[in-house]
């Protein structure tokens, strides 16, 4: 049922018409805000003239006859919109006379602010034309039309034609029934072209368009859907001197195009997007833009909405100046104008922007000959998806260009809406002087803003005493109440007063050692009393005083007493602590000489002690590189330590725990606060374990009332009830600290818990920006870190150091007291971080690399670590928002995301290597420490010692290879296993040295090198040794298995040699068969770390075990198994029957004896046709194959071995492993064995990973819903890693870099793993993805499918016996090959074991 | 050439009103005969139909102010 409307219309019939694609996008925009003007046209025309009344209202009702436009009404039909033009309408043009009427301006002002707001309802008329009277020579035409019957180049159609029509009624000329061309036309037009099938190419270049859309830019980092239509137009004039300079630039050969108006369009698009990369930081944008669809001189003449908005899209480069953008603006609007055809907008193409540019250039200029003013009102609302729209336009021919700002209210403050004009008009005058200057380098905020984010946010100095040091500070307590408590420590309690006797005594002694004035001595400590009377009595003794842990090697420790010129160590460590030999300054050991400086002389130091000297050296562990010393001033330390006393204590006699590591400058608060507050120190002793658990302890016991720590530390507490906790206080450094846990603490703590989440850098004195939590108003996903501490100053700067506006991100810088006096002994790190304040030249700052934002309330909050930050396709991407989201989950607990690279791709990479052994930085376990050792040379230091027992002499060999001799007849002695290799030549030289008949095997795999083989037969034939060699037709299956597996051709080819020689020794009663394997491959094998646990090695339980070992590898099966007989290895008597010797256990010969040897004695001569070292053609596939996998060769590991042992040098290994792999060649090779690679989704080469902790896994796809429900999808990770808990630094932060591979996860093909259940199976799966490197591992998996093989089943084995003190075999890992299994079995042992020792008794 | 343009800005842009003839060197845009839309929809024109590609830098007035101007430079730009 259609209203009728209140107007007469008559019954000829009525056109229907359905929707052009603009129409349709503004019919949809207004049903969704059914109450909004916002797209009132409305324009108001101030003319200065006389105006026949009469005669006006004639000449408009004429207009409407004219105009099918102004005659539309649109109806819904089955829910589909259409339009109707009515044949005719009588309109009576409303007239307001204020000519009598006082204060007119603001009569004026009120109406129209009412009227703008006139809902025009789609059924009835679409326009509002009101005539008003001033006075006899002042009226204004105020005109409103909905957008959907026009557009601003059909308003000049009809503001000309209504000047016309007026003239002519008023001279008496009839009026012509001339219509104007209908609107029908185009709306056929439009659908034509739509249908018209040449148009092809316009298609796809919008549909590719369509797939390149980037996400719309957070404009001042305001994110969020947006419903709101209110908005505000901000208007500027940016004056007639700017306006002839730009029309000047626009004329400027690098620049003009066509027309000016083109020209201009040009400049002014280059600066939106400039404006827009510069206040979002995103790189990859969209503006739309109107086409204005008037192709012919027809449709220049209709009225009606032709305007048509379309994306314009802009990668910026990070380098661009504004000329390099302009021209590849100019080339983007190029294009689009020949692809803007009617009807090629949507609804998807119209989501890819938010900020519109709407260049007019219609003009008004006078109405019945006289000049008018037109203005162009703004309704106060527009669609909330455009929260940016600027409209460029000079009505009245002025040649002063007005500026147009319409900003939607949710997205702008008030305060931003004055400053956005600013940040665009400098940006303007920035393009006019210097169009070769960087799109970065302008400072583009207003005086204003100087003045808050620069002067106001600082202004919080207040006065030091002068020349009062935290000595002074601690000695007043110690005057005060001499008798409190200040230290406690498990039973002991130390006063004030001792432990400034204790502290004085120190310093005495320090001083008779010879520490000066201006010294540093570092105190290598657990956390104990001492350790806090070496602090003060270093500082009594006017030395600085350098916090080392006692968790740290030796060689970080000599790195820091080396690099800060220490004069002197401070330590527990016994004497006889064979580690702390190289320790080359005096070293005052307290275990020893405790005695001693209890019995000096007690003398007050004399005082004072001056501001500017240092009081510490803090050494901080960056993520790269060498540790940096941080030297902070007596003044910066009591700076921070009066702010932290002042605001965190707010009781007497504060109680702090003493619980983290001491060199950790979170830890500075908990020493120095309570000390100085008349409080004590309750210090936890440290755990030897990695992990520290001192926290729970602390909680545990209940009897501190101020508490520091990280968010990691506080992931500790989630889930306990501390309702009765006697904390008061919580400090929260050292890490971005989230909202959701905030609000957790909060909930499990009672109500009187006061958080205070405190930012700073080492190298601004612990915490330099503070901010206290206020529970009720947490609404963005990280807490703030506030506004900054007394007498320190914060900066958010861009890349050129200019201050960016409220709401951008930029990087943090910070001054003033607090500031540290750089870096000691570091030149290169001291001038890049510590940098000329940005403002007063003579100071510093420092660059923190975090990137934060100043939020609404003018709260700093911190977003990213800058090396950290993520571009992703142009897209600047926020982690911590992906966090937030994720750890809304119900079922997660922890979670963290990184952008990291997929190594797996990578071939012809470099990779970062072991300083000691060339082990790539990428594999598993190589966990490189900052001088980059690796973990397996830092590990095999401590038990390389006792590997020697494991080796032998040739003697020995000899002995056991002619210990058979009698017994068995034979003809030979053992069967040499002869590759044509250096090694396994010299061995089977020496072999026949030894007098010994030998028969020489050679695996022949197809892949030999001719010269390889020619060296075989000439060596043979030299030595008069009988040779075979075998061969088996299984070898390419054997290969294609081995790739799929292992991902290497080794193994296969491995197996194959063993069995196919193990069953010729049996045919021919040959009990040895001796390998050529070099000792590197001992330990890549089979000779792992767990079996030189035990104090004294067992060389006989070694044998044992790999023999073991041996027999389950045979017994494993695969290819080898299946085309070959292995029947032999199923009888335990095979192994008794042909032994297996290496040769190289029983003789160590240097490489240079070994080459000298085979160039002196033998034919052998160094292969030139294969890769190096290896004989073999086929080998490449399998390191391409291993690369393409994990990232790096499967040599790194055999080699590393090499070199530590010393029989290859570490550049010869990275020769090798680095060696440029020819693709061509392996894929040939490939081909021929037929092995299918498998195919890879192409990955991006970086990726966002997810490590989340919860207590099952969940699958992938579950969690990629869940985001994808949330964020945008290109923000849901596509990789989630399931683990027990997030790898944690010493200093409780979450460590980055131990997070796993995200390949080392439990691909998701396996089942999902189930949980340990009992006390054994926890010990089980602990002990499993430790060796194994996959996390989590559940009890139903396979061995084998994990990627395990005899080696990791030696190490398993080892460390479960050791664990439970069995005896267990190797074998067991394979006969019951998951965690459930083996775990019922341990069970089984146990209790035997107890029942048989019960029985005994 | 000449037919071929003049006939596609006849047709087209001018909406086929026949009082209009365009001549060799009439200048398009300075006489208002076609404005820049329609100077857009004649050089998508151009390329479509004698095979060249004009960059966005070609689109001064020197090189399309009347109809001779727009035939030398399409030889020059098919010469390149």
């Amino acid at each position: 049922m259609i209203e009728k409307p209140d107007f007469e219309f008559d019954e000829s019939p009525i056109k229907i018409n359905n929707l052009t694609q603009t129409q349709l996008l503004i019919w949809m925009g207004q049903k969704l805000n059914p109450e909004s003007p916002l797209y009132n046209m409305i324009l108001t025309f101030e003319m200065n003239s006389p105006i026949d009344i009469p005669h006006f209202q004639t000449a408009f009702q004429s207009l409407i006859n004219k105009c099918d436009a102004l005659r539309t009404i649109f109806i819904e039909s089955d829910g589909q919109p259409i339009q109707k033009v009515l044949p005719s309408l009588i309109y009576e043009l409303e007239l307001l006379d204020w000519s009598e009427k006082i204060d007119t301006i603001f009569l004026y002002q009120q109406w129209k602010d009412k009227r703008i707001q006139k809902n025009l309802e789609l059924s009835k008329i679409l326009f509002d034309s009101v005539l008003i009277k001033f006075s006899e020579k002042r009226y204004i035409w105020y005109f409103n039309q909905h957008h959907l019957i026009t557009d601003a180049w059909a308003v000049s159609i009809l503001y000309k034609t209504m000047s016309d029509l007026y003239k002519k009624t008023k001279s008496g000329e009839p009026l012509q029934i001339v219509t104007f061309p209908s609107y029908q036309n185009y709306i056929d037009f439009e659908k034509n072209n739509q249908e018209d099938t040449t148009l092809y190419k316009i298609k796809s270049y919008w549909k590719d368009k369509l797939k390149k859309l980037p996400t719309n830019p957070r404009l001042y980092s305001y994110n969020g859907p947006n419903f709101n239509t209110d908005s505000k137009r901000i208007s500027l004039n940016i004056g007639i001197d700017r306006s002839t300079k730009l029309r000047a630039l626009a004329q400027h050969k690098d620049i003009r195009s066509l027309t000016l108006h083109m020209s201009l369009f040009n400049i002014f698009a280059t600066i939106l997007f400039a404006y827009i990369y510069r206040i979002s930081g995103q790189l990859k944008l969209a503006v739309g833009t109107p086409s204005h669809n008037r192709a012919t001189k027809a449709f220049k003449e209709t009225p009606g909405v032709f305007i048509e908005v379309l994306p314009l899209m802009i990668e910026i480069e990070e380098d661009d100046s504004f000329i390099t953008l302009f021209n590849r603006v100019r080339s983007e609007i190029h294009e689009f104008l020949k692809h803007a055809q009617p009807g090629t907008s949507n609804a998807e193409l119209s989501r890819s922007y938010n900020v519109v540019l709407n260049y007019i250039h219609s003009s008004f200029s006078t109405f019945d000959d006289f000049p008018t003013k037109s203005e162009w009102v703004h309704p106060g609302h527009c669609d909330p998806r455009h929260h940016l729209r600027l409209q460029i336009h000079d009505f009245d021919d002025s040649g002063n260009i007005q500026l147009s700002f319409d900003l939607n209210c949710d997205v702008f403050s008030d305060f931003q809406c004055e400053s956005v004009p600013i940040h665009f008009m400098n940006l303007i005058d920035a393009f006019i002087s210097d169009a070769t200057q960087p799109l970065k380098k302008p400072s583009i905020i207003s005086e204003l803003e100087y003045q808050q984010l620069a002067i106001n946010i600082n202004q919080n100095g207040t006065r030091l005493k002068k020349e009062q040091s935290i000595l002074d500070l601690f000695e007043l307590g110690v005057e005060a109440s001499p008798d409190d408590t200040a230290l406690v420590y498990n039973e002991t309690r130390i006063s004030y007063q001792l432990l400034n006797k204790r502290s004085n005594q120190l310093a005495q002694l320090l001083i008779r050692r010879g520490v000066l004035s201006g010294h540093r001595v570092a105190v290598y400590l657990r956390r104990s009393p001492e350790c806090i009377i070496s602090i003060l009595g270093i500082m009594k003794a006017k030395a600085a005083f350098i916090l080392i842990s006692r968790n740290n090697p030796v060689k970080r420790v000599n790195y820091i007493l080396e690099n800060s010129k220490a004069s002197l160590l401070i330590t527990d460590k016994k004497e006889s602590d064979p580690s702390l030999g190289d320790i080359k300054i005096p070293v005052l050991r307290l275990d020893s000489e405790m005695e001693l400086i209890n019995q000096v002389e007690e003398i007050e130091p004399s005082y004072p002690v001056d501001l500017r000297s240092l009081a510490y050296i803090m050494y901080t562990s960056g993520s790269t590189g060498l540790p940096k010393g941080v030297m902070i001033s007596h003044r910066a330390l009591i700076n921070y330590i009066l702010f932290a006393s002042k605001k965190y204590v707010s009781l007497q006699k504060p109680v702090f725990p003493l619980f983290t590591m001491i060199d950790f400058d979170l830890t500075i608060t908990s020493i120095f606060v309570p000390l100085v507050t008349g409080g004590h120190l309750v210090i936890y002793k440290e755990s030897k374990s990695a992990t520290d658990f001192s926290l729970l302890k602390v909680i545990e016991d209940n009897s501190v009332d101020v508490i520091k720590l990280t968010p990691s530390h506080l992931n500790l507490l989630k889930g306990k009830s501390l309702k009765n906790s006697r904390i008061k206080t919580m400090i929260v450094g050292g890490e971005a600290f989230k909202s959701e846990l905030a609000n957790e603490v909060q909930s499990i703590f009672h109500s009187n818990l006061t958080i205070f989440n405190e930012y700073g850098p080492t190298e601004a004195t612990v915490g330099c920006v503070v901010h206290k939590i206020n529970p009720k108003s947490l609404s963005s996903k990280s807490v703030p870190i506030g506004r900054p501490i007394p007498n320190m100053q914060v900066y958010v700067l861009d890349d050129y150091r200019n201050l960016v506006p409220k709401g951008v991100i930029g990087e943090l810088y910070v001054s003033g007291l607090g500031l540290a006096d750089g870096y000691i002994n570091n030149p290169k790190f001291n001038s890049s971080n510590f940098v000329p304040h940005p403002f007063e030249p003579d100071r510093k700052a420092y660059k923190t690399g975090d990137l934060v934002r100043f939020n609404h309330s003018g709260n700093l909050e911190f977003l990213e670590r800058k090396d950290r930050q993520v571009q992703m396709g142009g897209i600047r991407i926020e982690l911590g928002e992906i966090e937030s989201t994720l750890s809304l989950h119900p079922d997660i607990k922890e979670c963290v995301v990184v952008y990291r690279e997929n190594k797996k791709n990578v071939i012809n990479q470099k990779t970062k290597h072991c300083s000691s052994c060339g082990l790539s930085s990428n594999y598993p376990q190589a966990e490189l420490d900052e001088f980059d050792v690796c973990q397996m040379c830092r590990s095999f230091d401590n038990y390389r010692q006792k590997t020697k027992k494991y080796f032998k002499t040739l003697d020995d060999l000899q002995a056991v290879l002619r210990s058979n001799k009698a017994k068995i007849q034979t003809t030979y002695d053992c069967i040499m296993l002869l590759s044509g290799g250096k090694d396994s030549t010299y061995a089977l030289a020496k072999l026949v040295d030894m007098n010994l008949e030998v028969l020489a095997f050679t695996l022949d795999n197809g892949y030999i090198s001719k010269q390889a083989k020619d060296n075989i037969r000439r060596v043979v034939k030299d030595l008069g040794v009988d040779h075979v060699f075998g061969q088996t037709p299984a070898m390419n299956a054997i290969f294609t298995d081995s790739l799929q597996r292992y991902s290497n051709v080794c193994n296969g080819c491995f197996k194959t040699l063993y069995t196919l020689s193990t069953k010729l020794a049996l045919e021919k009663n040959i009990p040895y068969i001796v390998t050529g394997l070099s000792r590197g491959q001992f330990f890549e094998t089979r000779l792992t770390e767990e079996l030189f646990w035990k104090e004294n090695v067992d060389i006989d339980h070694i044998n044992k075990t790999i023999l073991s070992a041996r027999k389950a590898y045979h017994r494993t099966d695969d290819a080898v198994c299946q085309h070959l007989d292995v029947s032999m290895f199923e009888d335990d008597q095979t192994f008794e029957q042909v032994r297996y010797l290496d040769f190289y256990r029983y003789c160590d010969v240097s490489l240079s004896d070994l080459m000298a040897y085979l160039d002196n004695n033998l034919p052998w001569i160094r292969p030139s046709d294969t890769g190096r070292s290896t004989n073999c053609l086929i080998n490449q596939v399998g390191i391409y194959v291993h690369k393409k996998k994990y990232g790096y060769s499967n040599y790194t590991f055999p080699y590393s071995w090499d070199v530590r042992l010393g029989h290859k040098t570490r550049e010869a290994a990275l020769d090798e492993i680095n060696e440029e792999i020819d693709e061509p060649y392996v894929k040939k090779i490939m081909l021929e064995i037929g092995y299918h690679e498998p195919k890879n989704v192409p990955d991006e080469e970086k990726q966002l990973v997810v490590y989340y902790t919860a207590p099952n896994k969940i699958s992938t796809s579950k969690l990629r819903k869940y985001m994808i429900s949330r964020l945008p999808e290109y923000l849901a990770p596509s990789k989630y890693v399931h683990m027990l808990s997030l790898p944690l630094s010493t200093h409780g932060k979450l460590d980055l870099h131990a997070l796993p591979n995200p390949d080392a996860s439990l691909p998701d093909t396996i089942e999902s793993n189930i949980p340990p259940g009992s006390e054994i199976e926890v010990m089980l799966v602990t002990i499993w993805q430790e060796v194994m490197q996959i996390q989590p591992i559940g009890i139903n998996n396979k061995f084998l499918e994990l990627g395990g093989n005899s080696l990791t089943a030696i190490r398993l084995i080892t460390r479960i016996n050791t664990a439970f003190d069995l005896d267990l075999s190797v074998s067991c890992i394979f006969d019951m090959p998951t965690i459930s299994k083996l775990g019922k079995h341990i069970e089984q042992t146990i209790l035997t074991m107890l029942d048989e020792i019960k029985e005994s008794i | 050439m000449y037919i071929k343009l003049t006939s596609y800005i006849e047709q087209q842009l001018l909406s086929g009103n026949s009082d209009i003839r365009i001549l060799p060197e009439d200048d398009l845009l300075g006489s208002g005969l076609i404005d820049s839309m329609g100077m857009i929809n004649l050089i998508a024109f151009i390329e479509n139909n004698f095979n060249v590609v004009i960059p966005a830098e070609d689109m001064i007035i020197e090189n399309f102010m009347t109809i001779k101007h727009i035939e030398r430079y399409i030889i020059k730009r098919k010469s390149l």
